[in-house]
């Protein structure tokens, strides 16, 4: 599995490649062109990467986590999370870096094979940084009120999750 | 942000400042990294470009996003398209710049979101992730015995929280229609009621 899976992306590399010199078009200045868009696309993301991530680091040392894992902690046992997960579903869709700190600390603690580790494989595996992805997406955009796209992303993947940690009972 | 910052502040103020100088910092760090991720991608997407195979993707995948983002035009549903395949392999910063560019070019310069832009915000959240690889990676470190053998859950956990998320956009659509076309008759009875009102005056 793990042979085949790094594979994927260098033959989809090379594919392109070939298809490339195929069609006569010269990838090497298509490549540089692309490349460099990628130094005034980061300058424009860049003052809202900063914010939310000023903003995460004070919401983590703040403790305010700990206090809201120690409220939610028993509704998640509720639904089928192992409570000692809490932490992780609430740094998950702040901060990416942050959630693999609180991974690491659950494969200590509980180790990768025991069904707390599997449900916070799961649980990372299936998730994404939500308020980054939203901020960063529309950093480039006139649009300043979201709606209800983080609830519902949220909503989405909690949910999710809740199946996640239900199949591997089976699984 | 606040309210954990005042928190902050009565708990330990020391680390406040701590926290916000290790946040930028962290920031600028991320930005160089992202910055040689995004190089990389946009340089191969501009080759995908050129030689026609995006738009071939976007082509075979037509159906999908005409029924998730009804309406959108073609060079908004190609970068559409590189968003979800590039989520669906793991690539979560190769998916990135393709949803900066999709928002922009649905960006009609209204500060509100549209039903499609909250819908692409939901389907990158909820992407099916079809290789784990850091998770992998992590398990193997920590002597796990088969690293991989949650896959099949994390993949159901996907398809379930993709299809919660579309039917929670869907439905939100829906709603908005309705209150929008009630609004609508409301202004017209309104409208047909003044008018009445003026003939009768000038009666």
């Amino acid at each position: 599995m793990s042979i085949f899976t790094s594979y994927i992306i260098p033959v989809i590399f090379l594919t392109v490649l070939i298809l490339s010199l195929v069609k006569k078009k010269n990838a090497y200045t298509g490549f540089l062109d692309g490349a460099r868009s990628a130094v005034d696309l980061m300058a424009g993301v860049f003052p809202y990467l900063l914010t939310i991530m000023v903003a995460v680091e004070i919401f983590r040392q703040s403790g305010v986590a700990g206090y809201l894992a120690g409220f939610c902690a028993p509704a998640l046992n509720l639904v089928g999370i192992p409570k000692e997960l809490t932490e992780l579903i609430l740094i998950r869709p702040l901060s990416g870096a942050g959630a693999i700190g609180v991974l690491e600390n659950v494969y200590t603690a509980y180790g990768a094979d025991t069904y707390i580790g599997r449900c916070a494989s799961v649980i990372y595996g299936s998730s994404e940084t939500v308020f980054y992805i939203a901020t960063i997406y529309f950093s480039q955009s006139n649009v300043k009120r979201l709606g209800p796209a983080i609830p519902f992303a949220l909503i989405s993947t909690f949910i999710g999750c809740i199946a996640g940690c239900f199949a591997l009972r089976f699984l | 942000m606040a309210s954990s910052l005042a928190a902050l502040l009565i708990a330990s103020p020391g680390t406040a400042v701590t926290a916000m100088t290790k946040g930028s910092l962290d920031a600028v760090n991320l930005a160089i990294r992202l910055c040689a991720l995004y190089a990389l991608w946009l340089g191969f997407f501009s080759i995908l470009e050129k030689t026609g195979i995006s738009n071939r993707l976007a082509k075979l995948l037509r159906p999908v996003v005409k029924f998730l983002f009804p309406g959108s035009s073609a060079e908004t549903s190609k970068f559409i398209t590189m968003n979800m395949s590039a989520n669906m392999l793991g690539l979560g910063n190769a998916a990135t710049p393709m949803a900066i560019r999709a928002i922009k070019s649905m960006d009609v310069g209204s500060a509100k979101a549209s039903i499609n832009m909250i819908m692409l915000i939901v389907i990158s959240s909820t992407s099916l992730q079809l290789l784990p690889s850091t998770v992998i990676g992590m398990r193997a470190a920590h002597g796990s015995v088969n690293p991989a053998d949650f896959i099949v859950a994390g993949i159901i956990a996907t398809v379930v929280s993709t299809m919660v998320g579309i039917c929670l956009v869907k439905g939100y659509a829906g709603i908005v229609k309705k209150v929008n076309e009630k609004r609508k008759t409301k202004n017209k009875k309104r409208l047909s009621f003044s008018t009445r009102n003026t003939t009768s005056n000038n009666d």
